[in-house]
């Protein structure tokens, strides 16, 4: 059985995938990609047994019944190390695999095709089609928040909420939230609510292009399923209750500032600077027209900086986390950011001066 | 007939020797006690084949009348209280007025006693079912003596759980250990069929002190002491405690008295685990012995028949007292000490004077050796002549040595100015650690001082430091508090609950808010900002456990620290990092004046010294 084809038309999709496969783990079939012929295309899967991808490639004359697995970190040093545009062969022999590119010759160990790990479809699923970088745009906008490791699980995600004339994203961390929304038509009648693990939104975030062409994502009651071009994504979902988001946006905030999110955030980036190394406290202060900020370690060195903001209310002292803040200044893509604050004691509300549809909670720490 | 019967004396004090009398280990800690109790000055103990064929206690006390060596065999008789004032704040060793009778009832038991300012001794014996005391005139001098004989004859039970004879002795003997720490004033003697095997003699001086201890623990436990002397709020810590770097797989060197009785109790297991905290290896256990005075109504040792265990009244008080003075005892710690114990030892050691010239400032030989320093080979031409003189160099005063190093290694390195030593560092004002002379493949330092060579893991030494340092920063800051914004809700129980309504306090204090949500849940809105990452639901958890069991928590400062640990070992210098001299320098002399700077903070040692001693036996030298 042997199949030949260029490097270019499978190290793109080479490197998509390994992205999923795990350094470290305990199962080795996990360390490799499964390759197989169907219907003459090639399909290349790579998996954690969390969040899978596979890439379809067709065009390529191949030869029914190749199926195997080969370890994916070793296959894709060789195709990137190999010289571009050269013809490789690929050949299962005795349970190895054969490459051959030029003078070059590699024989790979291979792994029983049959005990690689599935993620099995189900039914009760609903289907939307939304343009790729309307996606991208949206899990860009909210990922960072995402909290890593946290021992309340559900909060390891992202939570997505579709109605009937929208798709919600939101994450959080116990400390902070984001939140973004895009009208879809989705012609569905209830409520969906799913939390994708972290690892997923990632992977699912690097496979979407910035182009207008549809990605088809398939929601089920486990699972999460992404068409997009030549890739098929899915991941599995966190089983449990995210926090009640909508409690946490504040209402009411009376004071307003309008920014140039350039030049806080480069404020914001000189005086972390001196702001302890672990609890990277700041201190806002708020007056009218004038922003100050400044930070101070326990070495007792002091960082002090302000601008010049759009605000008419009354003066105000608040600390936050300078780490936070930041984030949310990479997030926001407009170029001046408006900043709803009561008191020192409620959480911040961050948006882009215009836009309605993303919006960013911090909560202030007490300094 | 009538069912319910009164129980012959006998027997009912056969029962309660069940509590009390569990092997002659347990017989010669009631009788010793007594003695102490009656003023004894010197206490004598014979134990024939393990104290089950005899147990002699003869003590030079106050002796008992004639008059009342009937009732002192007698149960519930004693003379060491009389109302239940006298029981709350009982000043002796023993008031339950059970042990003789207990003892009489299991063994063949003679009290023979003759009262201070009497001629004439008298012995009283109790036999029989209703142990019938019978008076005997008998010799003896001012005291008493109590003979057991054939402990548990009539209880086979009991007889059949004995163990060998030499295991009965080793008990024995920790409880004549035990007695004579808590008595330095008393001389005590304890044979073992007719050999002598503890002869301790009362304590005039700290050295004196010094010495029955290391006969009792041992010559290691002493040479890691260290001194701890305490008083506050009506309350008086004295005794040694061992460095961590003498710590044990068992905790079997911890003796802690208070009011001169030997305890043993959880507050002060528990504040004293404490006070090691993050100097002591994992799963080690300190040495200690302490010395605890307190008010005598202050405790309740009325607790337990054998009066192990006790009860402070002021708990939280006394926890903090222990815990204060031991962390601040250990945290004092400087190689300085450390150094001049092995120099104490190096002197012990010593049998003969001529061996050690240049530690005896003022013999002959000091002279002898300063001239080294100036002149080496006239030196060993005068040092030939003599016959016991050490050889030549070995001896010498090596901080002189040193600085001659550093400016050999200076003009090397063509620069000589920064690495002379502190002007006035030769002599007796060297530091402890003496100066740099070299790395061991990236890893260790080699440091030469007063007493010989000194090797310094360079990571451990360096982590130290910055621990301290940054537990220093935190500690002057207020807690930084991070609200947030997803409110944390647990479920606990009622009575942790009322645990958090008592304890608000202390939990606001540490940046934690905690709210009551309901009658078992509470809600969890504010947490110090340090450990805003870590699992907030287990430290809720076990800060609750804590102040529930010991009134205090420090799992906070616990969880604050390990971060800190963290933080420190990757701020340290790490191994293969070239150091040059100067800067080793300067880390020994921040090692000398950092807290705790002999181990780093998970209690692994930072620096050994190898005296000249240790490295001229390595090589045979001088025998």
């Amino acid at each position: 059985m042997k199949l030949s084809l260029a490097r270019e038309m499978l190290l793109p999709a080479l490197q998509m995938i390994s992205g999923v496969v795990e350094k470290r783990h305990t199962m080795p079939i996990l360390a490799n990609f499964l390759l197989k012929v169907i219907n003459g295309r090639l399909t290349i899967t790579g998996t954690n047994m969390e969040v899978e991808m596979i890439a379809s490639i067709g065009g390529v004359p191949v030869s029914e019944g190749f199926r195997t697995t080969v370890p994916a970190r070793k296959l894709v040093d060789i195709f990137r190390a190999l010289p571009e545009d050269v013809m490789v062969d690929l050949e299962l022999k005795d349970n190895r695999l054969d490459i051959r590119a030029g003078n070059s010759h590699f024989t790979l160990a291979t792994l029983p095709a049959d005990h690689f790990p599935s993620i099995d479809a189900e039914d009760d699923s609903v289907t939307i089609k939304i343009p790729q970088k309307n996606l991208k745009k949206l899990i860009d906008s909210v990922a960072f928040g995402m909290a890593q490791q946290d021992v309340r699980y559900y909060l390891n995600g992202m939570l997505f909420e579709i109605t009937q004339s929208e798709l919600k994203a939101v994450a959080t961390d116990g400390h902070r939230l984001a939140l973004s929304s895009l009208e879809v038509t989705t012609g569905i009648e209830d409520v969906r609510a799913i939390i994708v693990p972290r690892k997923g939104v990632l992977e699912l975030a690097k496979l979407l292009q910035d182009t207008e062409s549809l990605c088809t994502v398939t929601v089920g009651k486990n699972h999460l399923k992404a068409s997009v071009d030549s890739f098929t994504f899915t991941s599995k979902l966190i089983d449990g209750k995210f926090p009640d988001y909508q409690r946490v946006i504040p209402k009411g905030g009376d004071k307003k500032v309008i920014a140039d999110r350039h030049d806080l955030k480069d404020v914001l980036v000189r005086a972390s600077i001196l702001s302890h190394e672990s609890i990277r406290g700041i201190r806002l202060f708020l007056e009218p027209s004038v922003l100050m900020v400044s930070a101070n370690n326990p070495d007792q060195e002091k960082a002090e900086d302000s601008l010049t903001v759009e605000y008419s209310g009354e003066p105000l002292q608040i600390g936050f986390n300078v780490s936070y803040l930041l984030d949310v200044m990479n997030a926001i893509k407009e170029d001046r950011i408006r900043l709803t604050l009561s008191s020192n004691n409620n959480s911040a509300l961050i948006e882009g001066e215009h836009s309605s549809d993303t919006l960013y909670v911090v909560m202030p720490m007490r300094l | 007939m009538s069912l319910i019967k009164s129980l012959s004396p006998r027997l009912a004090n056969q029962i309660a020797a069940g509590e009390v009398v569990e092997r002659p280990a347990s017989v010669i800690k009631e009788l010793v006690e007594n003695a102490l109790d009656a003023g004894a000055r010197r206490i004598d103990i014979d134990v024939e084949e393990g104290g089950v064929k005899l147990i002699r206690v003869r003590d030079d006390g106050c002796g008992i009348e004639k008059e009342d060596l009937g009732l002192a065999l007698a149960r519930h008789a004693t003379s060491k209280i009389i109302t239940l004032d006298d029981l709350e704040a009982v000043a002796t060793l023993g008031f339950r007025g059970e042990a003789l009778a207990s003892i009489c009832s299991v063994s063949r038991l003679s009290l023979t006693s003759c009262y201070q300012g009497c001629s004439e001794g008298w012995c009283v014996t109790a036999e029989g079912r209703d142990l019938k005391p019978q008076l005997a005139p008998a010799a003896h001098t001012q005291g008493s003596t109590v003979e057991v004989r054939d402990l548990f004859y009539n209880t086979p039970a009991r007889r059949k759980f004995l163990r060998s004879e030499k295991t009965e002795f080793a008990h024995i003997e920790e409880v004549v250990k035990r007695q004579a720490l808590s008595r330095p004033g008393v001389a005590f003697n304890l044979r073992h069929n007719g050999r002598v095997i503890h002869q301790v003699r009362p304590v005039a001086s700290e050295n004196d002190e010094r010495r029955r201890l290391m006969a009792l623990l041992g010559q290691p436990f002493m040479e890691h002491a260290v001194r701890v002397e305490r008083e506050g709020s009506g309350m008086v810590l004295s005794g040694w405690v061992a460095e961590p770097a003498f710590s044990r797989s068992q905790a079997d060197l911890q003796y802690f008295f208070v009011n001169g009785r030997v305890i043993r109790d959880r507050l002060v297991a528990h504040a004293v685990r404490q006070a090691y905290q993050d100097v002591l290896y994992h799963g080690r256990h300190p040495a200690f012995v302490l010395y605890f005075e307190i008010d005598p109504s202050q405790v309740d040792v009325n607790v337990h028949p054998t009066k192990h265990e006790v009860r402070f009244r002021e708990g939280r008080m006394v926890h903090n007292f222990l815990y204060g003075s031991l962390h601040r005892a250990l945290a004092d710690i400087r190689p300085e000490n450390r150094s001049s114990a092995a120099q104490e030892r190096a002197t012990l050691e010593m049998a003969t004077p001529a061996l050690m010239p240049a530690r005896l400032p003022d013999s002959a030989f000091g002279t002898q050796t300063a001239l080294t320093l100036t002149d080496r080979p006239a030196l060993s031409a005068a040092s030939a002549s003599s016959s016991f003189s050490p050889p030549p160099g070995t001896f010498s005063a090596p901080v002189a040595d040193v600085q001659r190093t550093l400016e050999a290694y200076g003009q090397l390195y063509g620069r000589t100015e920064s690495i002379a030593p502190p002007s006035g560092a030769a002599g007796e004002g060297a530091p402890p650690l003496g100066y740099a002379l070299a790395q061991l493949h990236g890893i260790y330092i080699l440091a030469q001082n007063q007493a010989g060579l000194i090797l310094v893991d360079m990571h451990a030494a360096h982590e130290r430091i910055v621990y301290e340092r940054l537990k220093q920063s935190i500690g002057t800051h207020s807690v930084v508090r991070q609200p947030l914004l997803v409110p944390l809700s647990l479920a606990v129980s009622r009575s942790e609950m009322l645990q958090l309504e008592e304890s608000d306090e202390f939990i606001q204090e540490y940046g934690l808010t905690l709210e009551p949500a309901g009658p078992e849940t509470i809600v969890v809105r504010q947490v110090p900002a340090l450990l805003a990452r870590s699992n907030i639901e287990r430290l809720v958890r076990d800060v609750l456990s804590d102040l529930m069991t010991h009134g205090r928590s420090s799992r906070i400062e616990e969880r604050r620290n390990a971060l800190l640990g963290t933080m420190a070992c990757h701020g340290a210098v790490r191994a293969n990092r070239q150091l040059t001299l100067p800067e080793m320098n300067v880390l020994l002399r921040d090692m000398e004046a950092t807290e705790r700077s002999g181990q780093c903070n998970h209690g692994r040692p930072t620096w050994v010294q190898l005296d000249m001693a240790a490295l001229d036996k390595l090589f045979m030298r001088g025998r």
